[in-house]
C-alpha cells in the first residue's frame, strides 16, 4: 500500500461493507414495496464502490506517503490529551456533577497549550465554571448534572 | 401591490420588539463568530439551537439567520487583520486585505469590507423577495420523484464544488445519507442500526454531529498546530473609505453581489465558491490585474460583497424547495422541523409572517450590522487577542454544554466527541464535512421520496427519467458526475483545489 487515501478507503469500504450487510436483517422489500434495509442496503453498496474507486484511482498515482507523514508535529500528544480529558469528563459528568466535573476538565484544558502558573490556571478554570454555572444552570434553567454534591 | 402588502407586513414582524432584539442578537453573535477562528456559524447555530425553544420560531429564525449572515461580516475583520480567514468565506479577503493592513491601510479595508456587504446583502434581499415566491409556486408541481432527484442533485452539486476529490466528496455523502437512516423507520416502525443505543432511536442527532465535526475537530487541529495569532500592530484609523476608494470599488461590490446571489442559490458552499469567482472576475475585467495581491481595494470589495450576497441567495432553496444548500441551511432547516413548521413550497403560504419577517429582518441585520462592524472594530480587535491556549477551552465548554442541554443526555455528549474524533481524521486525510451533514438532514426525506416514486410507479425505477421535470434534473446529475472525468474540468478542478490548499 503506498498513500494515505488507500489507507482510508479500506476503512470505508469495511463500513459499507457491515452496512449493506446489517441491512439484510431489517428487510430488503421488493422494488415495488420497499423495506427498511432496502436504501441502506444501496448506501452501503455505493460506498463499497467509491471506497473501492479510491482506492484503484490511487494506486497508480505517484503520491507516496504514509501515517507518519500525518502527524509529523509533536502537536499530536496535545490532541490525544485533549480528547482523553473530553471523554473521562463525559464520563464522571453524572457522578462528579457540571460544577465539579467542568473545573478539573478547565483546569487541565488551560494547562495543555502553554504552561502557565497553577494559580492563574485554578482562578480561570473557576472563573469559567462558576459563571458557565450561573448562565446556564440558574438563568437559563439547563438542568445541568447535579452529581454527588448535588450541583 | 401583492409584494408591497407582503413587505409591509413583514416590517411590521421585524420592527416588533422581541424579533428587533433576537435579530440584534443574532447579528451579534454571528460577528463574535465570523471574527474567532475556529468557531463558524454552524457550530454557533447549534450552540444556540436549544435555548431558542423557549421563544417563537420566527424570533429563532430571525436569530439563526442573523448568526449566518453576520458571521460573513465579521470573518473579513480577521483575515484582514490577521491573516487569518475567521470563516471559510473570506480566505480570498486575505489576499488583498491583509496587504491593505501592512501598508496601513487596514482601516479603509475593514470599512469597505463592512459597505460591501451591506449593498450586497440588500441586493440579494431584494433578489430573494421576488425570486422565492415565484419559485415556491413551481414547487408545488414537483412530486416524490422530482424531489428526490431534486435532492440527489443537491447532493451531486456540492460534492462536483467540494475541493479536492469528487470521490471522496461522495463517499462522505453516502455515508451522511446512511446516518440520515438510522433510527425508526418512517413506514414501519423498526428501530435500524441503533446498536443497542435508546436514543439512537430517534435518529443520529444533528447538533452532535455538527458540533463534533465542525467545533470539536477544528479545536483538535489548532491545539495540534499550536495556533498562535498575531494582530497586525497597527493603528486602525479613517474607517470610512475615500472618494477613490468608492470609485474603485462600486462596481467591483455590485458585480459580486450578482455573482454572489446567483451562486449562493446552488447547493453547496455558495458563499465560498463566489468569493473566489468574485476575486477572479475582477481580476480578469481590471486595467492593472497585477495589482492584485499587493493590497487593492478592489480585491477585498468584490469578494466581501459577493460572500455576504451569496447568504440571501442560500434562502431561496430552502424557503421554496424546502432543501438546504448548505451546512448552515440545513442547521436552520434541522430548527424549522423542530419548531413544527415543514419547510417547503407551503411554507410561504402557510408562514407569511415567518417568511417575510425573516427577509425583512435581514434587511434590518444588515443595518445593524453597518452600525456594529464600524464602530465596535476596536473591540472585535481585543477579542481576536484573546490568546488561542485560553480561548479553545472556553470553545470546548460551549459545545459540551450546547449538547448536552439539547435533550439533557451524557450519551449525545458522547456521540460528539465520536464525531470529533472523526472529524479530525477526516480533516487529516482530506475528507469533506459538509457533503455528510447534508446528505444527514436530506437521508429521512430521501428516502421517504424514494420508497413513495417505487411505490408510485410498482417498483420500476424508469419513473426518474419518464417525468419531465425529474428527467431534467437527472440529466443534470449524470452530466456533474461525468464532467469530472473530461480532461480539462479535471485539470480546472486540480487548480482550484491547489488553489484551496495554499491558502
Amino acid at each position: 500500500m503506498k498513500n494515505n487515501d488507500q489507507r482510508s478507503s479500506l476503512f470505508w469500504f469495511a463500513v459499507g461493507l457491515a452496512v449493506a450487510a446489517a441491512s439484510g436483517k431489517y428487510g430488503l422489500g421488493t422494488p415495488s414495496a420497499p423495506g427498511p434495509g432496502f436504501l441502506p442496503f444501496l448506501t452501503g453498496l455505493v460506498m463499497m464502490g467509491l471506497a473501492a474507486l479510491v482506492f484503484f484511482q490511487q494506486a497508480g498515482g505517484r503520491v507516496k506517503n504514509g501515517l507518519t507523514d500525518l502527524w509529523s508535529t509533536k502537536g499530536w500528544t496535545a490532541v490525544v490529551m485533549v480528547m482523553g480529558a473530553l471523554v473521562l469528563y463525559t464520563l464522571l459528568l453524572r457522578t462528579l456533577g457540571f460544577l465539579l466535573d467542568t473545573f478539573w476538565l478547565l483546569a487541565f484544558l488551560l494547562r495543555v497549550m502553554e504552561p502557565r502558573s497553577w494559580g492563574k490556571t485554578l482562578i480561570g478554570a473557576a472563573l469559567a465554571s462558576g459563571g458557565s454555572y450561573i448562565i446556564f444552570q440558574v438563568w437559563l434553567q439547563a438542568q445541568l448534572p447535579a452529581g454527588f454534591l448535588g450541583f | 401591490m401583492d409584494i408591497l402588502n407582503n413587505i409591509l407586513l413583514g416590517f411590521q414582524v421585524a420592527l416588533a420588539p422581541m424579533n428587533l432584539f433576537f435579530c440584534f442578537l443574532g447579528v451579534l453573535i454571528g460577528t463574535l463568530v465570523g471574527v474567532l477562528p475556529g468557531l463558524g456559524p454552524v457550530a454557533a447555530m447549534s450552540l444556540l439551537l436549544p435555548s431558542t425553544f423557549h421563544v417563537s420560531p420566527v424570533a429563532a429564525v430571525i436569530m439563526l439567520a442573523g448568526i449566518y449572515y453576520g458571521a460573513m461580516y465579521g470573518g473579513s475583520t480577521t483575515s484582514i487583520l490577521v491573516n487569518i480567514p475567521g470563516e471559510a468565506a473570506s480566505v480570498v479577503t486575505c489576499l488583498d486585505g491583509y496587504q491593505m493592513a501592512r501598508k496601513g491601510r487596514a482601516g479603509p479595508a475593514l470599512g469597505m469590507a463592512a459597505f460591501g456587504s451591506f449593498i450586497a446583502g440588500t441586493v440579494s434581499i431584494i433578489g430573494l423577495m421576488f425570486l422565492a415566491p415565484p419559485l415556491a409556486e413551481m414547487a408545488l408541481k414537483f412530486g416524490p420523484p422530482e424531489y428526490f432527484s431534486l435532492m440527489l442533485l443537491g447532493l451531486v452539486i456540492l460534492t462536483f464544488l467540494a475541493g479536492g476529490s469528487m470521490t471522496k466528496a461522495l463517499l462522505m455523502a453516502a455515508f451522511g445519507l446512511f446516518l440520515g437512516l438510522v433510527g425508526m423507520d418512517i413506514m414501519t416502525a423498526t428501530p435500524r442500526f441503533t446498536l443497542g443505543f435508546y436514543f439512537l432511536t430517534d435518529g443520529v442527532g444533528l447538533v452532535p454531529v455538527v458540533m463534533g465535526l465542525f467545533g470539536i475537530s477544528e479545536v483538535l487541529i489548532n491545539v495540534e498546530a499550536g495556533l498562535k495569532q498575531e494582530v497586525f500592530q497597527t493603528k486602525i484609523k479613517n474607517l470610512l473609505p475615500t472618494l477613490k476608494d468608492w470609485k474603485d470599488s462600486i462596481w467591483p461590490i455590485l458585480r459580486g453581489s450578482v455573482i454572489g446571489f446567483f451562486l449562493g442559490i446552488l447547493p453547496g458552499g455558495g458563499a465560498v465558491i463566489s468569493s473566489f469567482v468574485s476575486y477572479a472576475v475582477e481580476k480578469k475585467v481590471s486595467k492593472h490585474p497585477e495589482k492584485f495581491g499587493t493590497g487593492i481595494i478592489e480585491g477585498v470589495a468584490g469578494p466581501e460583497s459577493a460572500n455576504n450576497a451569496a447568504t440571501g441567495g442560500a434562502f431561496i432553496p430552502l424557503f421554496t424547495l424546502g432543501l438546504p444548500s448548505n451546512a448552515v441551511m440545513a442547521m436552520l432547516l434541522g430548527a424549522l422541523i423542530i419548531y413544527g413548521m415543514q419547510p417547503g413550497p407551503m411554507l410561504i403560504k402557510q408562514h407569511p409572517d415567518l417568511f417575510w419577517g425573516a427577509v425583512t429582518s435581514m434587511y434590518i441585520g444588515n443595518v445593524m450590522l453597518l452600525v456594529l462592524n464600524l464602530p465596535l472594530i476596536g473591540l472585535w480587535v481585543k477579542i481576536l487577542k484573546i490568546p488561542y491556549p485560553v480561548l479553545f477551552p472556553l470553545i470546548l465548554l460551549f459545545c459540551l454544554i450546547g449538547v448536552y442541554s439539547l435533550n439533557n443526555n451524557v450519551a449525545e455528549i458522547g456521540l460528539m466527541l465520536v464525531f470529533g474524533g472523526l472529524g479530525y481524521l477526516m480533516k487529516k486525510f482530506d475528507y469533506e464535512a459538509a457533503p455528510l451533514v447534508l446528505a444527514l438532514v436530506l437521508g429521512p426525506m430521501m428516502e421517504h421520496a424514494l420508497r413513495q416514486s417505487l411505490i408510485m410507479s410498482n417498483g420500476s425505477p424508469a419513473i426518474f427519467f419518464t417525468r419531465p421535470i425529474s428527467l431534467v434534473i437527472c440529466l443534470g446529475v449524470l452530466t456533474l458526475l461525468v464532467l469530472p472525468l473530461l480532461p480539462w474540468v479535471k485539470k480546472k478542478r486540480e487548480v482550484v483545489a491547489e488553489m484551496g490548499e495554499d491558502d
